[in-house]
């Protein structure tokens, strides 16, 4: 498959989002600009500017219109919709499902502990005052990704040290904690029907998990830190990129491309395929919502969107 | 008041009374003892003993009368002041005025004492008299041995099973060791083309890395505190050698002694740097100083254990087991020898001398234990040799650096010796090209084939010959521009890998030498190592953590070059395959089987296809098990998530959003035009 390139961010990409159609394709990268693209031939429709710092996540809500996008405490609608303002770095964020609640996550630096918040957009007052309706402390373990639950019920957090705990959005408290992954969790992604989560670990592993339970139901290994992952919509498939650490990457292979998505069969845990073409990591990978594409944005700045050939739906291993 | 002169001034009592006094009370005892209070006095205390640990006896010495005596105490002054100031002595005179032939000698330290007993024990002063030097306290020491004599414990018998236990796996699998998390885990696995299968594991069972001895026998660990030794089915501990800080081993060709080194621990009175052990006993056979910093192993086993042998400035020193003695009691003064190398087949030693003045420099073939020179060559104009033997000891190769009379540049020659050839002859391969650059030279072992690398990268080239029986040396053929900085032959001979290890980024090839055809070219990225099995049926290649710090892994290939596997271990740092013993079939047994070989590969053929669809069929059925598992948990959501629709609705206001065209009817379309390609077609006339 030919992939398209998009090319419109000078630094690392650090995540990439698709709405709910999928007609749109969001990237975010430190170069702190976010830039909207036409996933169906890769024309950018445009670029929201206004952030001081690097862009890590953005998230996108899923009512027809109007659109909103929501990245390191700015939503924004079109334009600018607020501005919230946090102590430390803003490190994930989401629309709930019913695109009215927002959280995010901050860092712990500079003195500042991890705090996970909760904003209610229909309350202008949280937003004038800067304050969220909810604020949880973690003391341990910052979180590293974050994802909403089904119902908008609970948030899932990836932590630093590779556990995941389930954050009530009306309490603040851990309804459930597993601890699957032996290192930090790069990325959490749910799949379209928000029943099942996947994470993607520094410890080499990518694990599938039920959303609600969090009971570990897959195990995906390669022998390079997996920086993210997703599953597909309509296949029993999963697709991860990762690579190693950028301050290592001048002792690997200089052969063109060599960074790899690999596409993994979800129930057998096997690998089947990889796509080549990224210069450097894999930082972020998505799959369109109707499953007949997904993208990649790695850390040489590129974003590629690949449309499948035929040969892909009708891959089957023996069994 | 007046100023007086302080003589003058009567004695202060208030101040007398004020200060304490310093004095002990009438009938104190301290319970300090001179140890504490002037301990390094005591320590240089003359000890009483001291003396007659310097004093040495020397006998037969000749008996004369007083008026030869000042002569010969200048004879014995002359002979043993060498190893110190003497200090007393003292010629027993029998009743008629000549010495008894004894004398006593008195050294200012036990060292010199010591030192006169090592060096003048045995010396011949004329061919009569050969002196026998003794310490004095040794007489005291053989005198008193007690006359009882207690028989020795019987130490109950260790059954460690089996000892080749691996060798007998009915589908024919050898083992190796794999050391990986940095040196946290060894694991011993045997080798299936389809997946390694482990044989053992354990956390931390050596502290740096593993030798196998050479038939694999044992597998030996490294500690702080000495080396290990297991073996048997299980690897139970067969042998524990207690050496602090060894950092290196060599095993004796037949396993029967271990040497271990140690840079920690010698003494001048009791060398300990290099130990030889006895693995059965596990008894301390011998300790050696290691005076210079030469290659390990600094002893040179011979191939059939009989004898080690050392090199030392000017010196070649062989001693023979079980004694651990010299060889007739004396090493061999060779002036000027570089290095030396037992052949591997005979009891023969090669070692080369360099220019001496007008002596040319010369490589020399001795016979041991005759120590019969069979084969002397001179060369000229030398700058550096390397010996190379044949696997068999059929063949040895001199490498020759020389410089050419009148010329500036150095030629390479290699001087091949047909071994097995009455009177030894000689041929010369002349090496055209630039051997600065760093050359590889290897035998094929059970053949008569030998391989060269030379050049400077790019140019690198490959060049393979033939030593014929008819006196000629033929260049099969050469390979030009090859990326390899090593060569590695198969065990069995025939089959060899060129490889470009660590900076060369990994580059492989995989030769047959019947005919010189490159079965297969490969890459295996950033590989440091590359080891065949003793059959000589696969090679692995590997990416050591220790030069490497990712992709850490081991690749299995066939010896024509097919990839079988890849295996990848967290750190992954050596492997090394457990070596074989000799077969114990007769030749002509092995060229029975060689012609009947037809008749076993059918069957061997047939085991392997069974084997592949068993294997083809538990992957089937483990994966068809996988996916029931699976669907079940989905469909267990599924019907969860139907559940909540209700719920979903009522959060999106109503709208259905759980498929993608759940709402159609609010769907807009737009057409857009997109710009996609250009064409320019020129309309012809």
């Amino acid at each position: 498959m030919k992939p398209i390139l998009l090319q419109g961010h000078e630094r690392s990409i650090t995540q990439i989002k698709y709405n709910r159609e999928g007609d749109l394709l969001f990237t975010v990268a430190k170069d702190t600009v976010a830039n909207v693209w036409y996933s169906v031939n890769g024309e950018r429709l445009g670029t929201y500017n206004g952030h001081t710092g690097a862009v890590w996540c953005v998230d996108c809500d899923c009512i027809l219109n109007p659109r909103k996008t929501l990245e390191p405490c700015r939503p924004w609608l079109c334009k600018q919709l607020a501005m919230l303002n946090t102590s430390s770095a803003v490190r994930t964020c989401g629309f709930d499902f019913s695109g009215n609640i927002i959280m995010f996550s901050t860092d712990k630096q500079m003195g500042y502990q991890c705090y996970l918040n909760y904003f209610d957009l229909r309350d202008p007052q949280q937003i004038e005052d800067n304050q969220p309706y909810l604020t949880v402390p973690c003391a341990e373990s910052k979180i590293t990704s974050a994802v909403w639950g089904p119902l908008g019920e609970f948030v899932i957090a990836g932590h630093e040290n590779g556990e995941i705990n389930q954050f009530s959005a009306k309490s603040g408290e851990i309804l459930k904690k597993v601890k699957e992954h032996s290192k930090q969790i790069n990325d959490i992604q749910t799949s379209v029907d928000l029943t099942m989560v996947i994470t993607a670990s520094k410890d080499c592993s990518s694990k599938l998990f039920d959303s609600t339970t969090l009971d570990h139901i897959k195990t995906f290994k390669t022998e390079r830190p997996v920086n993210s992952a997703a599953i597909s919509p309509i296949m029993d498939h999963v697709v991860m990129g990762g690579g190693q650490e950028a301050m290592e990457v001048t002792t690997t292979s200089t052969r063109i491309g060599k960074f790899e998505a690999r596409f993994f069969h979800a129930a057998y845990e096997e690998e089947f395929g990889r796509v080549k073409g990224h210069f450097g990591p894999i930082n972020c990978v998505a799959f369109h919502p109707d499953g007949k594409s997904y993208s990649s944005g790695g850390e040489d700045g590129y974003t590629r969107i690949h449309y499948f050939d035929p040969q892909y739906f009708d891959f089957e291993l023996e069994a | 008041m007046n100023m007086h002169d302080t003589e003058d001034m009567p004695p202060d009592v208030d101040y007398d009374e004020d200060e304490p006094s310093f004095s002990d009370p009438e009938d104190f005892v301290d319970d300090i003892d001179d140890e504490e209070l002037l301990g390094d006095l005591l320590r240089e205390k003359p000890q009483e003993a001291d003396g007659i640990d310097s004093v040495i006896v020397v006998d037969n010495v000749p008996q004369v009368g007083p008026e030869r005596l000042e002569k010969l105490k200048n004879v014995i002054h002359k002979i043993f002041s060498k190893f110190g100031k003497i200090t007393n002595e003292f010629y027993p005179e029998g009743p008629d005025g000549s010495t008894k032939g004894y004398i006593f000698l008195e050294y200012g330290a036990p060292t010199q004492a010591l030192d006169a007993v090592k060096n003048a024990d045995g010396y011949k002063l004329d061919k009569q008299h050969t002196f026998r030097v003794n310490v004095f306290t040794d007489f005291d020491k053989y005198m008193n041995i007690c006359d009882e004599w207690e028989t020795p414990e019987k130490q109950p018998f260790k059954d460690f099973g089996n000892m080749r236990h691996w060798m007998e796996d009915p589908d024919c699998r050898d083992q190796y060791s794999v050391i990986y998390e940095s040196g946290e885990r060894t694991a011993i696995f045997n080798n299936d083309p389809k997946d390694p299968i482990v044989a053992e594991e354990r956390a931390r069972w050596t502290e740096t890395y593993v030798r196998w001895s050479p038939k694999g026998t044992y597998l030996a660990t490294f500690h702080q505190r000495g080396i290990a030794l297991w073996g048997g089915e299980k690897f139970k501990q067969i042998q524990r050698f207690s050496h602090q800080g060894v950092s290196l081993i060599d095993f004796s060709p037949c396993e029967r002694y271990v040497v271990t080194f140690s840079p920690l621990m010698d003494t001048k009175e009791d060398p300990q740097a290099i130990i030889i052990w006895d693995i059965l006993t596990g008894q301390k056979k011998r300790g050696f100083h290691c005076e210079s910093s030469a290659h390990w192993p600094i002893f040179k086993w011979s191939h059939d254990g009989k004898f080690f042998a050392r090199m030392t400035q000017d010196t070649l020193s062989i001693y023979e087991t079980p004694s651990m003695g010299l060889l007739d009691k004396k090493s061999l003064k060779i002036s000027g020898i570089k290095d030396f190398s037992w052949s591997p087949g005979d009891n023969i030693i090669a070692f080369w001398v360099p220019e001496d003045k007008d002596i040319p420099a010369r490589v020399t073939l001795m016979q041991l234990p005759s120590r019969q020179e069979i084969r002397v060559r001179n060369l000229f104009n030398v700058v550096d040799c390397k010996l190379h033997w044949q696997r068999q000891g059929d063949y040895l190769c001199v490498k020759v650096d020389r410089t050419p009379k009148g010329t500036q540049g150095v030629v390479t020659n290699f001087e091949i010796f047909r071994m097995r050839e009455k009177q030894v002859p000689v041929d010369v391969v002349e090496m055209k090209g630039d051997p600065e650059s760093k050359n590889a030279f290897a035998w094929e072992p059970n053949g008569s084939k030998f391989a060269v690398l030379h050049g400077e990268s790019p140019r690198i080239n490959a060049s393979f010959y033939h030593v014929k029986n008819n006196g000629k040396i033929e260049l099969i053929k050469m390979f030009d521009k090859q990326q390899a900085n090593s060569i590695f032959w198969s065990p069995q001979g025939q089959f060899m890998v060129l490889a470009g290890l660590r900076s060369m980024n990994g580059a492989l090839a995989f030769v047959d030498t019947s005919d010189c055809t490159m079965m297969n070219i490969a890459e295996h990225y950033m590989a440091s190592d590359v080891e065949w099995d003793p059959t000589g049926r696969y090679v692995v290649t590997s990416v050591s953590w220790w030069s490497h710090k990712v992709d850490n892994a081991y690749w299995l290939w066939t010896f024509q070059g097919r990839l079988l596997q890849k295996n990848n271990k967290d750190r992954f740092c050596q492997l090394l395959w457990r070596p074989r013993p000799p077969t114990l079939l007769p030749l002509d047994a092995i060229k029975a089987i060689k012609k009947d070989l037809k008749k076993y590969s059918k069957i061997f053929e047939q085991k392997d296809r069974l084997s592949q669809s068993k294997a083809s069929k538990e992957l089937v059925d483990k994966r068809r098990s996988m996916m029931e598992d699976y669907r079940r948990y989905r469909e267990a959501a599924l019907l969860q998530h139907q559940e909540q629709k209700a719920a979903r609705l009522e959060l999106r206001g109503g709208v259905d959003t759980d498929e993608l065209d759940s709402n159609i009817d609010d769907w807009e379309e737009e057409t857009i035009e997109f710009f996609i390609n250009e064409e320019i077609i020129p309309l012809g006339e």
